[in-house]
């Protein structure tokens, strides 16, 4: 891909602990991940040289975790502190139509701050949608599949519907509740669906334990109006290698090359390199 | 002279019996010598102690700080040990060599009365400590292990004595704390294991191990290095809870612990600990840290006189800059308060400002407290006025106390164990398979994230994603950019310790070696934590130098390094002690992950191998126990395994292996069960092949040091010339739908592979 590195923005506080293997996975497919912690987009007390402005990237992530703890509700310390802080340039970001995603508690987060499944014109507000207990009613770290049917995901305009992939889910609240008169049905019909749970053989409805959290509609992930802004509750960043599979020894041979995960990463980097050629100026301002 | 808040106490002209009740009124937990070493040292200085000055001994003078029962063994075997370049530190967690420019770091510990009264919070600081440990030699936390000891769930509430919680309670307790605490602070849990036994009803043991990794340039010295350098304290504020954790530890439980002792236990917040990790890696990398303890047992008053001591220095602290979370702390309980999440750092004057920034960024609080000085004095201060002036050799070194020991009684030896076994080799297959000691740990498993941080190559649970099963060993990838792994596996075998304490714990580290030869990995470091009972009694004293003695005597035969342990004495109460438990944490070395060979049977036809020579001997296996049975124990060999070992890494990197599995507890009926269950395909095995005449026994015999091996069709020949001379036999084959066992063409069990597994999985 020619030009600069894509750059992605990880967005960490205190409990956000999937950053790591996220900026892997981002570097196996040629982008620049940096994490950034919150206060360098406040920029209060931070040494010059430490602070960024949102401008600077072209690509903005949540990453899983427990952001402060899951107090209140998962994501919704974080979703404050985001909205009172950098609430504006953030809605900016959503309308230049570069991608923001979330990744379990980044899910979280993004429904908290009302971008999932979110409003036509991209604006916060409040949450309409929330990700409740799973039905065990424990934490749940096991391998999924995921399917993509189609929809508004902008990465994927070209991927066929039908694409199946493992990828490992960890979490305690994954259960998606729809608000304002949504439902899975609604929003499949405005392409809203990223992924669906499926079992291993790629059938839909199958139940728990591939549905870990018994999410109505089998939903793992969303989009908005847009396909612009999206969050998922498994982890393909930990499906970014062949060697992360749970089952890789079952086959004869070393584990090489990438993971379905890094398709899911590269269609989106290739993504914000079409944008930032489609859009004058459009390249990540140089600081 | 002294400050506001800091109390005298007159202890020089006291009688026995006043020292006593000084004793009891604070929980200081001296013995009687010490109270006199006390009193004599204050004579001297001409005047009455402090009571911040009592509580600071009182930490550096316990059991658990100090190791004075134990050090005297530990030298004695350890110590003997050779040096091995590969060890690089032997601090708060001990580092290793892993490839150029890069180490690994691991420790493990007890937190075993702490979860004995309050097994959320015990489990989840024990997870927190061990974190610290890892941090404070400079290590990422990367994996953690957790092995824990239990009363058996079904056990009838009537025998479960006064002020006892019920195992099933505990169990649950002391996952969930697990859990919490590891899933949100971002380590995987990898490794552990679960142990039933009567003798664990009043005191369960919660051991948690960490594997951490650093660049060598980032590995930490636990000692300050210059007088002038300043004290920063950074984390959590201080409470009152964890007061006296440490005399808590340091003797037996009783009825009355929940009571007496529920402030002793902290309070855990991973929520803290994580960004506290980020800033401690970050200060390390930019080279800012000169020093660094973790405050765990003793608090500031163990941390801070430990990190000066060592470096040969004395210091200077204003208790008043400690950062607080409510007023009206006295000046000794802010000196000896475990609260959780603090470390402490020695940063030269001059980039002060510059750590204080990188803490203020992760929004981790930082406080400079006080600096290291010349000469060998603490100072503390509390309102601008003095509260302590002591001696650091006196405070922190206390003799150690040579105890008693008696010889435990010699293990038996005879009657010779060989005989039938009463029951049918059919019944015992499903018996040992579907024991609460064998049966799937899953329900568990999927509640601890062991996918974290995206290194977990080899998984806790292996095989068919639809037939998950257990293995030897997780594997994990520290490093992206480098094929090599690190497998990680913990081992403990109470049982057979008991019944024969040396026999026994080398049997602990074949096990251990076992499992990591297992996956592919070199054995290469072990940390141990023992878990033993009263000191007092030479009975437990005996027993400790015995374990010690094996655990050295194999490590040595191994080639391993044991580059930190940790000591747990005191365990029990109510009359009831615990079997000698050493546990190991076991690290070995992948070369190539791409490598790593898993338990699940992979293909039909392919040939199964038996390695290592079979013992009749029963003692301490799964079955004896289920039998109330004691007899001896099969005999170890360390140095055969390793000669065996050394061939199956060589046929794991020819691709002549397809899986493989150790056989311990259930013997070769559970291995050979969980290795059809992961592969959901049967087997066809001729027990004969063991060489044992009862069909019954050669299912359930342990011993001898065996593992399970699937060859592949295509590396048969090149196997057998590899083990030849070596203790290798073939057992059979891989395929079909059942698992059957015969002898000869007699065919004596048949496992239904897909019920059993249905049962075993539970569900």
């Amino acid at each position: 891909m020619p030009g600069t590195p894509v750059r992605a923005a990880l967005l960490s506080i205190e409990g956000t602990n999937n950053d790591a293997e996220l900026a892997v996975a981002l570097r196996s497919v040629g982008a620049r991940p940096e994490v950034v912690h919150l206060k360098q987009f406040e920029g209060r007390g931070i040494p010059r040289g430490e602070r960024r402005h949102l401008d600077d990237f072209d690509l903005l992530l949540f990453p899983g975790g427990f952001s402060a703890g899951d107090s209140v509700r998962a994501g919704a310390i974080l979703a404050a502190r985001v909205r009172s802080s950098i609430g504006h340039e953030l809605e900016e970001f959503v309308r230049s139509g570069r991608l923001v995603g979330g990744i379990c508690n980044g899910f979280q987060t993004l429904t908290e701050l009302g971008l999932l499944p979110g409003r036509p014109d991209g604006r916060l507000g409040p949450p309409t949608a929330a990700l409740l207990a799973n039905d065990s009613g424990h934490y749940e770290c096991r391998p999924t599949f995921l399917r993509w049917d189609g929809g508004n995901f902008r990465p994927f305009a070209e991927l066929p519907p039908g694409w199946v992939f493992l990828a490992p889910s960890g979490h305690a609240e994954g259960r998606i509740h729809l608000g304002n008169g949504e439902t899975a049905r609604t929003l499949e019909a405005r392409g809203q669906i990223l992924f669906r749970w499926v079992g291993p053989d790629g059938a839909p409805s199958p139940g728990y334990p591939w549905n870990p959290n018994g999410s109505p509609g089998d939903v793992a992930g969303l989009t908005n109006p847009t396909g612009t802004v999206f969050g998922l509750m498994p982890h393909p960043e930990r499906a970014d290698f062949a060697d992360q599979a749970p089952d890789w020894s079952r086959r004869r041979g070393r584990p090489v090359g990438p993971g379905p995960g890094q398709r899911f990463f590269a269609e989106i980097v290739r993504d914000a390199v079409r944008r930032r050629a489609a859009v004058p100026g459009g390249r990540a301002a140089a600081r | 002279m002294w400050a506001d808040g800091v109390g005298t106490v007159p202890i020089r002209s006291a009688s026995a019996a006043a020292l006593r009740a000084v004793n009891e009124r604070y929980r200081f937990g001296f013995h009687e010598g010490e109270l006199a070493r006390l009193r004599a040292y204050y004579r001297r200085e001409g005047r009455e102690p402090t009571d911040v000055e009592l509580a600071g001994l009182a930490q550096s003078w316990s059991e658990h700080c100090s190791y004075k029962s134990s050090r005297p063994i530990l030298r004695a075997h350890f110590g003997a040990l050779p040096k091995l370049p590969r060890v690089l530190g032997t601090g708060d967690a001990g580092v290793m060599a892993f490839e150029p420019g890069w180490a690994y770091a691991l420790r493990i510990e007890s937190h075993n009365h702490p979860s004995a009264v309050e097994p959320y919070g015990g489990a989840a600081t024990g997870i927190g400590g061990i974190l610290r440990d890892v941090l404070a030699v400079g290590g990422q936390p990367v994996a953690l292990a957790d092995p824990l000891f239990f009363g058996p769930p079904e056990t009838p509430p009537g025998e479960i004595p006064a002020g006892v919680k019920s195992p099933r309670y505990l169990r649950g307790g002391v996952v969930a704390g697990v859990r919490d605490y590891g899933n949100r602070v971002g380590v995987p849990t990898v490794s552990g294991g679960i142990y039933y036994d009567p003798a664990y009803v009043v005191n369960p043991l919660v051991n948690v191990g960490c594997v951490g990794l650093l660049p060598r340039g980032r590995l930490q010295r636990n000692r300050a290095r210059a007088a002038g350098d300043r004290l920063v304290l950074t984390g959590g504020r201080t409470g009152r809870d964890g007061l006296g954790g440490v005399a808590f530890a340091s003797q037996e439980l009783t009825s009355r612990s929940e009571e007496e002792s529920r402030g002793a236990v902290q309070l855990g917040n991973p929520i803290l600990k994580e960004p506290l990790i980020h800033a401690c890696l970050d200060a390390y990398d930019r080279g800012l840290v000169r020093g660094v303890k973790d405050l765990g047992g003793g608090g500031l008053a163990s941390a801070s006189g430990e990190l000066v001591h060592a470096g040969g220095f004395g210091s200077e602290i204003d208790l008043d800059r400690v950062p607080r979370r409510e007023a009206g702390l006295a000046p000794w309980e802010i000196w000896i308060s475990e609260s959780q999440e603090r470390m402490l750092l020695a940063v030269r004057p001059a980039d002060l400002d510059r750590v204080l920034g990188i803490f203020g960024k992760h929004d981790v609080p930082a406080v400079d407290i006080g600096r290291v000085v010349a000469g060998d004095r603490e100072r503390l201060s509390f309102a601008g006025r003095p509260a302590a002036d002591l001696s650091l050799p006196f405070r922190i070194d206390p003799p150690p106390v040579r105890r008693p020991r008696r010889a435990p009684p010699r293990p038996p030896r005879s009657p010779p164990d060989r005989g039938p076994l009463p029951e049918s080799p059919a019944a015992l297959l499903q018996e040992m398979l579907l024991a609460p000691d064998s049966v799937s740990r899953e329900p568990i498993l999927r509640m601890y994230d062991h996918e974290v941080q995206g290194r977990t190559v080899v998984k806790p649970l292996h095989g068919r994603v639809t037939s998950p099963s257990h293995g030897d060993a997780a594997v994990i990838r520290p490093r992206r950019e480098s094929p090599r792994g690190l497998a990680v596996t913990v081992a403990a075998q109470p049982w057979s310790c008991a019944i024969d304490p040396e026999g026994g714990a080398r049997a602990v580290v074949e096990e251990a070696a076992r499992n990591l030869y297992a996956v592919g990995a070199r054995p290469d470091a072990f940390s141990d934590c023992l878990n033993f009972g009263n000191p007092e009694d030479p009975v437990v004293m005996g027993q400790l130098d015995r374990v010690v003695r094996g655990l050295a005597a194999g490590a040595r035969a191994l080639g391993v390094a044991i580059p930190s342990g940790n000591v747990s004495l005191y365990n029990g109460g109510l009359g009831r002690g615990i079997p000698p438990t050493p546990v190991l944490l076991a690290v070995g070395i992948v070369p190539d992950v791409g490598r790593a060979v898993t338990s699940d049977l992979k293909e039909e036809g392919d040939p199964l191998y038996l390695l290592g020579a079979t013992s009749p001997n029963l003692g301490g296996s799964l079955y004896a126990r289920r039998r109330g049975a004691v007899g001896p124990l099969p005999p170890t060999d360390p140095a055969a395994l390793r000669r065996w070992g050394e061939r199956l890494l060589a046929a794991i990197r020819h691709d002549e292996v397809r899986a493989a599995h150790d056989i311990s507890d259930g013997g070769i009926a559970v291995t050979l069960g969980e290795m059809a269950f992961g592969g959901s395909v049967g087997f066809d095995v001729d027990l004969a092949a063991t060489g044992l005449a009862d069909p019954a026994r050669a299912l359930v015999a342990e011993g001898g040091s065996r593992i399970v091996v699937e060859v592949a069709r295509d590396g048969e020949a090149g196997f057998r010339r590899r083990f030849r001379g070596l203790p290798a036999v073939r057992l059979g084959t891989v395929g079909g739908g059942p698992g059957l066992f015969h002898v000869g063409t007699r065919p004596v069990a048949e496992l239904d592979v897909a019920a059993t597994y249905a049962r075993w999985r539970g569900g």
